[in-house]
């Protein structure tokens, strides 16, 4: 083969040679580059979802506070929460970082695209301290008030400030913002019950609009806007456990809930607490009425001073502490098995609130 | 093959030698600093649950000194409550309080008006690596301690957590 021809071939073999390590250590830096963007999203979207519930704990754990956060660097992303079976999920839409919890009631709306998020936890009382309710509020939902239940309305209003709400006189005075969610609280059955979606939010999408209406004895149904019309989510009637009152968390909680499947996953786990405290105030065997605990303890100690009108108070009259604690351990855990069953819960609270009154004036309260 | 080729062969092979060793080096660089990176995310991390740990204890509705309907007293703990506490945190430990305390153990002691101790709960993670201990001063209300008014004592509670 002549020489000049084997330097052609030589040449050629190099250059393809250069090439193809060339175009091999490309690729390697190219899938490094690849790899380690996907690492830095899911370590990015890990870390909000890990800042975001060390927010919410502080929020839950100190009751009655109300932070405003600024959530601008959160504006690419959605959060979403849900609950099911006793334990609420949240994260970043489609992401993979999450994070479950069966302990703390949390409530919000299935999804939040808000660069201003406000959380508010409030104490849920039945009728000691059981758990904090932590509401997540985006202030891109605007909260509307209707209806004739004036103490409320004044109650609602004067404890949501910073968050976007308005009191209207009927439902005809409604203008609803660009980019805003609609929420419609009815606050006694006057004005939603047997009407059509207002004409001025029939051009905003079903999922942006939704109302929840309080009826009867703290009953609460939950409503979608679908077309022109409302369509009620909840088969039956949602009843609110609580005792009333001021700043009454149940239902607060139903206010801010999306739905009410979240709304009582959540409140189920409010449940499950109040059992367990109930055995911390009556002990163990408190479902058989055998005191231990703490009410074991004030037993013991007044037994011993006959005189006393503690005692009687404690375990003797016909509405006595022992009985009641009992009443309540047996509702709440029928309760947690039967929704039904819960209605008996405020009922056993009250007698229980009551004979801690009367406690409290003679002797050592039990809460 | 020529003696040039042959040269300029062993040169190709010497410097893709040298680029690999080089890239090794990068390489061994850069996992090295992922890891301390990664080290000093966990005892960040550790500290942060170690504070989130004392927060709630401290607002615990099982501990804390209740007022009726009015809000609680502030850093103190009922002592009839603490008595009955442990055995409540201990019998629901993995189906319920597990989830708030995860590794940890949560003690009480009390300093005045005499040497108590309650651990409220203890669950210690096997061959943990590290330990974090935070303290906090909390009042003790013993309402049976005194006549007619609530005797009130003074302690610290301790938390450690595992990881």
């Amino acid at each position: 083969m002549p020489h000049e021809k084997i330097g052609h071939i030589e040449l050629t073999f190099n250059w393809i040679y250069i090439v193809i390590a060339g175009a091999v250590i490309l690729l390697f830096f190219f899938g490094l580059v690849v790899k380690q963007k996907q690492v830095s999203e899911e370590r990015l979207s890990s870390e909000v979802v890990q800042i975001m519930d060390s927010i919410l704990t502080g929020a839950g754990a100190s009751e009655k506070t109300k932070n405003f956060i600024d959530a601008s660097g959160l504006a690419d992303y959605t959060l979403y929460f849900s609950c099911d079976a006793g334990i609420s999920e949240f994260g970043i839409k489609d992401r993979p970082a999450r994070t479950q919890d069966n302990v703390d009631p949390l409530f919000a709306p299935k999804e939040i695209h808000s660069s201003r998020i406000v959380t508010w936890s409030l104490p849920y009382n039945l009728p000691f301290k059981v758990i904090d309710f932590l509401f997540v509020i985006p202030l891109n939902v605007k909260y509307y008030l209707v209806g004739n239940d004036a103490g409320f309305i004044n109650e609602f209003l004067n404890s949501t400030e910073g968050i976007e709400r308005e009191f209207l006189i009927g439902l005809q005075e409604i203008q609803p913002e660009e980019n805003q969610q609609v929420r419609i609280i009815d606050t006694d059955g006057s004005s939603i019950l047997g009407t059509g979606v207002p004409a001025q939010l029939q051009y905003l999408d079903d999922k942006e609009v939704s109302a929840i209406v309080f009826t009867g004895k703290n009953n609460v149904d939950f409503y979608q806007k679908e077309g022109p019309a409302w369509r009620k989510m909840n088969p039956a009637a949602i009843r609110i456990i609580s005792l009333a009152g001021e700043r009454d968390a149940a239902r607060y909680a139903a206010i801010f809930s999306a739905d009410d499947q979240t709304y009582w996953c959540n409140m189920q786990k409010a449940f499950k607490r109040l059992e367990y405290l109930t055995e911390v105030y009556g002990g163990e065997e408190i479902a058989a009425a055998e005191p231990g605990g703490k009410l074991g303890s004030l037993i013991s100690h007044y037994r011993n001073l006959p005189n006393s009108e503690c005692r009687s108070y404690l375990e003797d009259y016909d509405a006595n502490a022992l009985d009641s604690l009992a009443d309540i351990n047996n509702k709440v855990r029928a309760c947690q098995q039967v929704a039904e069953s819960c209605l008996g819960l405020v009922d056993a609270a009250q007698k229980m609130k009551d004979v801690n009154d009367n406690l409290r004036i003679y002797c050592v309260p039990l809460y | 093959m020529t003696r040039k080729g042959q040269m300029q062969i062993t040169e190709t092979i010497a410097i893709l030698f040298i680029f690999f060793i080089l890239l090794l080096f990068g390489l061994l660089f850069y996992f090295r600093y992922q890891q301390a990176a990664f080290l000093e995310k966990q005892e960040e991390a550790l500290g942060v649950r170690a504070m989130e740990t004392t927060l709630k204890t401290l607002f615990m509705p099982e501990l804390i000194c209740s007022r009726g309907e009015a809000e609680p007293e502030d850093n103190c703990f009922d002592v009839l409550k603490l008595n009955s506490a442990d055995a409540i945190l201990l019998k629901h430990l993995d189906d319920y309080y597990f989830e708030i305390f995860s590794y940890a153990t949560i003690s009480v002691r009390q300093v005045y008006p005499e040497q108590k101790e309650w651990i409220l709960y203890d669950k210690t993670k096997p061959d943990y690596t590290r330990k974090e201990p935070t303290f906090f001063v909390v009042t003790l209300r013993d309402e049976l301690a005194a006549q007619n008014q609530p005797q009130y004592g003074f302690g610290y509670v301790a938390v450690e957590v595992y990881s």
